[in-house]
């Protein structure tokens, strides 16, 4: 029999071996078959029927255990091990044999499964407050630096189980797996950053639901989105992102894909509100809200942009760009928005009495707020492809918010120049004229705004105001004071003229007195400035007059009779104009 | 009314904008109160029409398959050169535009504009939920790559879980979108997932996730179509005249946005589709006929047996459910070991996935930049708007 030759007898035990295996469906059965052989003949030992690949089935019995087991294997650090030193070997061995990679299959299976219980483990939460005295050092959890305004609850990771992660992570890598890895990661961590984004009060708002709410809740909505921006820029991913770096390290690519895909939903959210807000904001009142938004942008952008620099998430930095110009332009849309009211402001709603009207005192005041606010306003001017060049030139101005500015007061007083139409008096409409034009100019005077609008402005408002005032003497005055002119022709002459002259003077100045005294001057140095030139173009006349009317009438007195204003009467009566219908001091 | 005391010597600008500025006023002014020249402004009008009908008919008879990535990128580059042209109306017209009664009219058209904006950041959410499908997909290519020997068992096991998480992922999207009161509830608490079986996936019981984020809960496209296409009819003559022309590209530019909106609600997932807003154009219009043949297709396609309950009647999520299901039929099929035949079949539906997951892909990128450049020419188109309507002395040209 031993003269079979060695080939023979391998090919026979090759025949026994292949016929336990296509029978025998499962390995126990084969068992059972070889068993019957090599109990039938002593050449078919067990020895040599073991099979041919002994570490492989090594590995098989080494694994199998684990991964049809119920319990899960990292609530036992020594399964753990072994389980992974039992896989690294079958890593190493390569998974050219079928039944290698499908045992390879069913470990990462199982490595999925491990891996989400673990991460999805309800571990301690720290408070930001709290301290870490972990002696593995701060460096070992990802933790928030303490925060005093806001309670932020930070998932905190074990570092035990991190490095539990890790372990689990590099097999599945080195496995192919990287894909399922990095998903079922960010699947957890994103549910815990939309709980951390929904704690501080942001929810996926659209641009009509904007539009819908309330201005006082929105600009609520507003400062806590400030607020969660900061939070999410600053903390939160930057601790997902060392998180990540811990759990995969060494694996970079999974590390980015995993940091993206986890990040990205909280990431978009949170942006998308402020497009929706820029959308829906046109209202000049709330310029100051949108500024807020535009500089917490800004202000975030370079963490942003290193946050987010890895090829997955980049994209992520453009948005956040895009939405900072969106903002800018927002606040563009804003300013003609403003041009667009003062415009439409009808003319026909004039103040009684030539007083300040509400439109500016509202824009004047609005200039001065938003002026406070210059530098971020001039990058957002700028940023429209504006000249930029902010001269040196401190007359004329002319960075592109300078003249936006002095683009506003033209269409301010374009819109004053109307309204001071409406009056049918012409004084009265240079009154209207002066009151607003000294208002603006007091408002403008200094600060920012003064300074945007520099000094030849300045000079030309002072001119024209001067130019008003003449002309209100003129109008307003003028005829009071000519009838007591008595030199040159059909002056002069007799007392019966003369008397007839101060009758026509008495009842204008009397008219001029009953029109003007509802009219309100509200700046009080304007107010004194009127009254005097009035005083001092009307006096002197009404005195020379006086003094000429005594000669003629030779002392007779009779124009005493006629006499109705002394001239300190006059000088009273003056003094008491544009105050008001209101404290009028009877003479 | 030029503020002609202001044009002093002493002018604050002086800088160039300003001569420009003087320059369009002066132009403003020749224009003022009466009809451009008539022939250029209709030409203008009417090459509008025209164009806008001609890429409207290439969209329903061209070359890309109805409601595919392609088509529907297609879909999106026609409003792109749509809105552009109308841009330029609107510019070369704007003394017009900022007066009654066109500034009414394009007050209307910008308000539609922007509830688009929000079913632009609704299908953007939706392109995403799609790439999760895909990612699954990809997975199973992964597993059933050709060039192995053969295909063991803890491949189509592979396969088999990534295709199980597509389905799930295919059913979630569905109950999430399915009602518009879908209730997502948040536990703040981690549930722990001592899961005794292998195969059980991350759904405790009322914990289901909805990957929108850019619209709330109750958010519906259904609705928002509704209201993007309110009171949306054609001009009647009178208007016609009054507006100066304007009111047909307005009523054009407007039918057009709506069905693109449309469009794309049906074709990708999101939340609350519903394709029954009313779509009646007069066949006077030129780009009408197209339209409503597109129109009538859709509906067609949406209401075939196998698309009824579908997330999106995109083609390749068609595709994908078909080649998904046939694929999980021969794994849950399959003995091992496996006989040539079977393993053959599997591959063979194994190599179409994987060249859809392939072109997929890129298609995908391509369209969400696309629904994002979309939503930023609308917003920008919007602004200038209101800069017309602000002021025809003055004008900004962005960027």
């Amino acid at each position: 029999m031993e003269r079979m030759g060695e080939d023979g007898e391998d090919k026979l035990i090759a025949m026994a071996r292949h016929i336990a295996r296509t029978l025998g469906r499962t390995d126990t059965m084969a068992d059972d078959i070889l068993q019957i052989f090599s109990n039938f003949d002593g050449r078919f030992s067990r020895e040599k029927l073991s099979d041919e690949h002994p570490a492989l089935s090594s590995l098989e019995r080494r694994l199998r255990a684990y991964v049809s087991s119920d319990r899960p294997i990292w609530s036992d650090s020594g399964a753990a091990s072994e389980f992974l030193s039992a896989l690294d070997d079958l890593i190493a061995a390569g998974g050219l044999h079928p039944r290698a990679d499908d045992l390879l299959q069913q470990c990462m299976l199982r490595l999925e499964e491990e891996f989400r219980m673990l991460i999805e483990q309800p571990a301690g939460t720290i408070d930001s407050g709290d301290e870490e005295d972990d002696s593995d050092g701060e460096d070992s959890i990802p933790v928030a630096y303490p925060v005093a305004d806001y309670d932020i609850i930070i998932d905190a990771i074990p570092p035990g189980t991190v490095a539990d992660l890790h372990s689990i992570a590099t097999r599945m890598v080195a496995a192919g797996f990287a894909k399922e890895c990095a998903h079922i990661y960010a699947l957890s961590r994103r549910d815990f950053l939309d709980e951390s984004v929904s704690r501080l009060g942001i929810r996926a708002r659209t641009s009509e639901e904007l539009q819908a709410t309330p201005w006082g809740e929105l600009e609520d909505e507003i400062a806590r989105w400030v607020r969660a921006m900061s939070v999410a820029v600053r903390i939160l991913f930057p601790s997902e992102r060392r998180l990540c770096d811990k759990v995969f390290a060494g694996l970079s690519q999974a590390a980015d894909l995993a940091f993206a895909e986890a990040c990205r939903g909280t990431a978009i959210q949170l942006l998308g509100f402020a497009d929706a807000v820029a959308v829906v904001s046109r209202a000049p009142e709330r310029l100051f809200k949108v500024l807020d938004m535009y500089e917490a942008v800004r202000d975030l952008i370079p963490e942003i942009e290193s946050l987010f620099s890895d090829q997955y998430s980049s994209f992520l930095r453009s948005e956040a760009f895009a939405i900072w110009k969106g903002l800018g332009a927002a606040i563009r849309g804003i300013f003609m928005e403003l041009e667009n009211l003062i415009r439409r402001d009808p003319a026909k709603a004039s103040v009684p009495g030539g007083g300040l009207h509400p439109i500016t005192r509202y824009v004047m005041n609005y200039l001065r707020a938003a002026c406070a606010s210059r530098r971020t306003l001039e990058q957002v001017m700028d940023d429209d492809g504006g000249s930029g060049l902010a001269t040196t030139d401190l007359d004329r101005p002319s960075s592109s918010l300078a003249v936006q500015i002095a683009w506003i007061m033209e269409v301010l007083q374009s819109n004053l120049e109307a309204k001071s139409k409406v009056y049918k008096d012409p004084s009265l409409s240079l009154v209207f004229l002066m009151n607003n034009g000294r208002y603006i100019s007091q408002k403008a005077r200094d600060g920012e705004l003064g300074a945007l609008l520099g000094e030849e402005w300045a000079r030309r408002e002072a001119a024209r105001l001067r130019r008003w005032m003449t002309e209100y003497q003129r109008m307003a005055w003028g005829k009071v004071v000519a009838v007591l002119k008595t030199d040159g022709p059909g002056g002069g002459g007799s007392g019966k003229a003369m008397r007839e002259r101060l009758r026509l003077f008495n009842g204008y100045f009397e008219d001029v007195w009953r029109e003007q005294r509802g009219w309100v001057v509200p700046d009080e140095r304007l107010r004194e400035e009127l009254r005097e030139a009035a005083v001092g173009m009307v006096v002197p006349a009404y005195e020379g007059f006086l003094g000429r009317l005594r000669v003629v009438e030779g002392g007779r007195g009779v124009e005493k009779q006629l006499l109705m204003f002394s001239v300190g009467d006059v000088e009273t009566r003056i003094g008491d104009l544009f105050q008001g219908s209101s404290s009028v001091r009877r003479p | 009314m030029p503020a002609t005391d202001y044009q002093g010597s002493s002018s604050p600008f002086a800088s160039i904008g300003r001569s420009i500025l003087s320059i369009r006023r002066d132009q403003v002014h020749a224009m003022d109160g009466h009809h451009e020249h008539g022939s250029s402004q209709e030409q203008e009008l009417d090459g509008f029409q025209r164009h806008a009908a001609d890429l409207l008919h290439d969209l329903a008879g061209g070359g890309e398959e109805l409601l595919s990535l392609p088509w529907i990128r297609k879909l999106l580059n026609v409003f792109v050169i749509c809105q552009e042209e109308f841009r330029v109306i609107l510019f070369n017209n704007r003394a017009c535009v900022s007066r009654a009664p066109v500034d009414r009219l394009i007050s209307e058209f910008f308000e539609r504009n922007v509830k688009a904006l929000d079913v632009c950041n609704a299908i953007r959410d939706g392109i995403e939920q799609v790439r999760q499908w895909h990612k699954h997909l990809e997975i199973v290519t992964v597993a059933l790559d050709p060039s192995l020997r053969t295909i063991g068992e803890g491949q189509l096991r592979r396969a088999k879980k990534a295709l199980a998480d597509l389905a799930v992922g295919m059913l979630e999207e569905k109950d999430a979108t399915g009602s518009a009161l879908a209730h997502r509830n948040r536990s703040f608490g981690r549930s722990n997932h001592a899961s005794s079986s292998r195969d059980h996936h991350r759904h405790p019981g009322g914990h289901f996730r909805s990957l929108s984020w850019s619209v709330s809960r109750s958010w519906s496209a259904a609705r928002q179509l509704q209201a993007i296409g309110n009171n949306l009819s054609a001009p009647r003559g009178h208007e016609i005249v009054a507006s100066n022309g304007l009111a047909v590209p307005v009523f054009t530019m407007s039918s057009v946005l709506l069905f693109v909106m449309w469009a794309l609600v049906a074709a990708i997932p999101c939340q609350d589709r519903g394709l029954q807003t009313h779509f009646s154009f007069s066949r006077n219009f030129s780009w009408a006929a197209p339209i409503l043949s597109m129109h009538e297709r859709i509906i067609e396609e949406s209401k075939k047996r196998e698309r009824k309950n579908s997330n999106g009647l995109l083609k390749e999520i068609h595709q994908i459910e078909k080649c998904a299901r046939q694929l999980s039929e021969l794994i849950d099929a399959a003995h091992f070991p496996l006989p040539e035949n079977k393993e053959m079949e599997i591959r063979q539906v194994a190599q179409e996935l994987t060249q859809i997951v392939n072109t997929m892909r890129e298609e995908l990128d391509l369209l969400e930049r696309q629904v994002r450049e979309v939503f930023h020419r609308i917003i920008r188109s919007r602004t200038e708007g209101v800069a017309y309507t602000a002021s025809h002395f003055r004008l900004r040209r962005n960027e």
